[in-house]
This record gives structure tokens, C-alpha cells and sequence, in this order.
């Protein structure tokens, strides 16, 4: 039997079953981990955010209405944090040393695959612009389905594939010119 | 079929979401077409290191934190059951600026009542009653604090921890969720001001050791820069062993490994 599907639990979370969004936490917390991880390069932000964002699974649970996938809905919000952190990021820049450009060696768990290959694609992964690594982010890394992505960043679905069309051809670009 | 529609459809053939017919078109295309064959395969090669790219694990911490918030909301979500009939009757009860109003009206009466006691009226029923209405007017920071450090915004948190300032002798409920926001809350900058609302009380031996020991568990650098300063001005020995620790640890950043490199001149 498949195990029970992500709105029938957001379901009884929004009828007051609060412990049931333990199992949404097992299910993504790793996966919106490394969504911010990708964002923002810090480890200590990414968690951060993780945890702020079950913290508003919960408390705006009745945002969700139904209409979408639980899916959609929580990467929805994952996307909404990270801009309100950008925002409030750019606000502290000022006041406070920048603690963002702090290196924090993220290859060291990766063995995937020769590490020069790996940094050379994370190289290349910052040349793209916002969009095109969230959309690259979401579909590639993160696996979900273009009509999810149109639901979370709200345009179309060929226009979402047309984006995600030129942001690998010039990821391959820049990836293969750095040989 | 031409070039550019070969692109186009570069990544849902890689993918294998093409029917047949328009499959096997590309494949003849890219038989005499030796641009399109090179960009295919670079397509799919950049394809195959994205998807052999692995989940780095978060640490330990956000799992139990994540139980922790759910536990206390669950906790929440049932008292606030229990006085929905209160709510009903009194609509504004659970607005914390009403509470943070009704503060400050008790302050001013306070004050009024300081005052009139100043023009004379000083026998020893007024000065109780003085001395009660203060220590209202304390209760209710304390509470618009530990209600405020729930909030979501990082500025209302901030908010919360300043009202530990105006606290001249907080209890230990107080220095407790001070210390817990220190070493706990998401926000740097929270963080930050409950480690400089700590150092006021840092003359108490127990509020003390929480900074030392926080200084352990800080990895910010700017925590780690602060609660150094605060302990080295205090002359804390204890401190000694957590800041050989920062100066060991290879991932400090040199500036902080600097700072901690002076303090020992300090407190050796």
C-alpha cells in the first residue's frame, strides 16, 4: 500500500491534529534544507529557514486551501521566506558585518562525484540569474512537476519550460567553456 | 526537422517525455547534425551531475528544535481551546499590544500616583500601594515578554528582550527563557540582544555560567566576538576553556580567533 498521500494529513493538521505535521517534517525537512542550501550557500541559514517554515506550516495552516498539492503550497511558502530573508538581509547588510559571504564548505559531504566537477557546476550554477537557479532548483534538484512550479512562481507552464530551456543551455555553456 | 526546434525540445527528449514520432525525428536530425548531437550530449551531461547531486543532512538540531516548536504549539493550540470562552466575551484578550497599552497606562498612573505621593502624600498605605502598582507594571513586561518571543517577526522578539531591561531584578523564570533565546532563537539579531540583556545580570554566579557555557554553543561569529567581550570584561576565568575551544576549531573565522587570541592575554 502507498503511504498516505501529503493532503490527507494537511487535512487532519487543519482540523487541530497538529502532531500529524511531524510526518510532513520527515517527509521534507531534508529536502527544504538543501532547497535553501542551494539558495543561499549557509548551512546556519538554511536551517534557519527550515525551521522557520514549519514553524508557519503550522501556524498558517488554514492558508491552505485545498485547491493545490501540499506540495506546491509549502515550497510556495519555502520561496516566500527566502525573498522576506533576501529583503531583511539586504536591510542588515548595513548595520551588522556580513556574515552571508562567511565561506562554509558545503563540498566536504559530497562525493557524488569528483569534486572538480562538482565545484565547477556550482561555479557555473552562480553565473545564472535568480530566476533561472530557482527554476533550475525547483525542477531539477528538487523534482517537481512544471505544473507544480507554475503554481508556486504563478506563470504559465510553457513559459516556465522555456526559462528552464535557456537557463540549461547556458548553464551548459558556461559549464563546458570552463574547460 | 529543424535546429531550433531540436533545442527546444532538448530536455523533454532527455527526459523521455516525447512521443514517438517526434523521438525518432530529433533522432534523425541529430544523425547529420553535428551541432545539435554536441549540445545534446553537454545538455545531458550537465543533467547527469544535477541528478547525481546528494541531499546534504542538516544537523541534528533542526529535528529536535522542529519538536520542541510543535510540541509547545500543540500545547498552545490546547490552552487556547480551554479559554475560547474568555475570547468570546473579551475580544481583544489575546492582542498583545492591547496588554503592551494597558502597560503603559499602569505606568502612567504609576507615575501620577509617584507624583501626588511626592507632594506630601507619603504615609506608609500609599508607598504599598506604590510599591504594588510597580510590580504590576513588572509582571506585565514579563508577560508581554514571554508572549512577545513567541512572535514569528524578528523585530517583535527584539522587542521582547528589551522589555528584560527595564526589569531591575528579573526572576529566574525570566533569566531562563533569556538564556534559552541566547542559545536558541533562529535570529541572529535576537540572539544578539539577549546576550547584552544577559550581561546586565551577569554579577549573578548562575547567569554567569549560562554565558560561558553559551559561548560554547555559539557558531556566529559576531555571538562568539560578543560573548567574549562581555565575559573578558568580567574578568571570567571560566571563560578560559570555551575560548581555547573557538582558538582550536578551525572553522572560526580569523577575525574571531584574533579576539579570542587577545582575551587570553586578559584573562591568563
Amino acid at each position: 500500500m502507498s503511504e498516505i498521500q501529503d493532503e490527507i494529513i494537511m487535512q487532519h493538521v487543519k482540523d487541530g491534529n497538529l502532531s500529524e505535521m511531524s510526518e510532513l517534517f520527515e517527509r521534507y525537512n531534508v529536502k527544504l534544507y538543501n532547497y535553501f542550501l542551494k539558495l543561499t550557500r549557509n548551512r546556519l541559514i538554511s536551517q534557519d529557514l527550515t525551521q522557520n517554515l514549519f514553524y508557519r506550516m503550522i501556524r498558517y495552516k488554514n492558508s491552505y486551501k485545498n485547491e493545490y498539492s501540499v506540495k506546491a503550497w509549502i515550497y510556495q511558502m519555502a520561496r516566500n521566506l527566502h525573498i522576506d530573508y533576501c529583503k531583511e538581509e539586504k536591510r542588515s547588510e548595513a548595520l551588522f558585518l556580513n556574515t552571508d559571504t562567511y565561506p562554509v564548505d558545503i563540498s566536504d559531504e559530497i562525493d557524488g562525484f569528483p569534486e572538480d566537477d562538482y565545484e565547477k557546476l556550482e561555479r557555473s550554477f552562480a553565473a545564472l540569474n535568480n530566476e533561472q537557479r530557482e527554476l533550475i532548483i525547483l525542477s531539477r534538484y528538487q523534482g517537481l512537476k512544471y505544473e507544480e512550479i507554475s503554481h508556486i512562481v504563478n506563470q504559465s507552464v510553457p513559459a516556465i519550460k522555456v526559462a528552464i530551456h535557456r537557463a540549461i543551455k547556458q548553464l551548459r555553456g558556461i559549464y563546458f567553456k570552463q574547460i | 526537422m529543424k535546429c531550433e526546434e531540436v533545442e527546444k525540445l532538448m530536455i523533454d527528449y532527455l527526459d523521455k517525455n516525447l512521443k514517438e514520432d517526434i523521438r525518432l525525428e530529433i533522432e534523425k536530425h541529430i544523425e547529420t547534425c553535428e551541432k545539435c548531437l554536441d549540445d545534446l550530449r553537454d545538455s545531458q551531461q550537465v543533467l547527469n551531475f544535477i541528478s547525481t547531486d546528494q541531499m546534504v543532512k542538516p544537523d541534528d538540531s533542526l529535528r529536535i528544535n522542529f519538536y520542541h516548536m510543535l510540541h509547545s504549539e500543540i500545547k498552545k493550540n490546547e490552552e487556547s481551546n480551554d479559554s475560547s470562552f474568555a475570547k468570546a466575551i473579551i475580544p481583544w484578550y489575546n492582542l498583545r499590544h492591547y496588554r503592551i497599552a494597558a502597560a503603559v497606562a499602569l505606568l502612567i498612573c504609576g507615575t501620577f500616583i509617584g507624583i501626588l505621593l511626592h507632594a506630601g502624600l507619603s504615609n506608609s498605605y500609599a508607598s504599598n500601594e506604590l510599591k504594588q502598582l510597580h510590580s504590576e507594571v513588572s509582571d506585565l513586561k514579563k508577560a508581554s515578554m514571554f508572549t512577545m518571543l513567541k512572535e514569528e517577526s524578528s523585530s517583535d522578539r527584539i522587542q521582547a528582550v528589551r522589555y528584560a531591561d527595564d526589569l531591575d531584578s528579573p526572576d529566574p523564570n525570566v533569566i531562563d527563557v533569556l538564556v534559552k533565546t541566547l542559545n536558541n532563537d533562529k535570529n541572529v539579531n535576537v540572539r544578539m540582544a539577549a546576550a547584552y540583556a544577559l550581561s546586565r545580570f551577569a554579577d549573578r554566579r548562575a547567569v554567569c555560567d549560562s554565558l560561558v557555557k553559551s559561548l560554547a554553543l555559539q557558531n556566529d561569529p559576531i555571538l562568539q566576538v560578543t560573548l567574549i567581550n562581555i565575559l573578558v570584561e568580567r574578568k571570567e576565568k571560566s571563560a578560559l576553556r570555551p575560548i581555547q575551544a573557538i582558538i582550536a576549531n578551525k572553522k572560526t573565522l580569523k577575525e574571531v580567533r584574533a579576539v579570542a587570541e587577545n582575551s587570553l592575554r586578559v584573562l591568563i
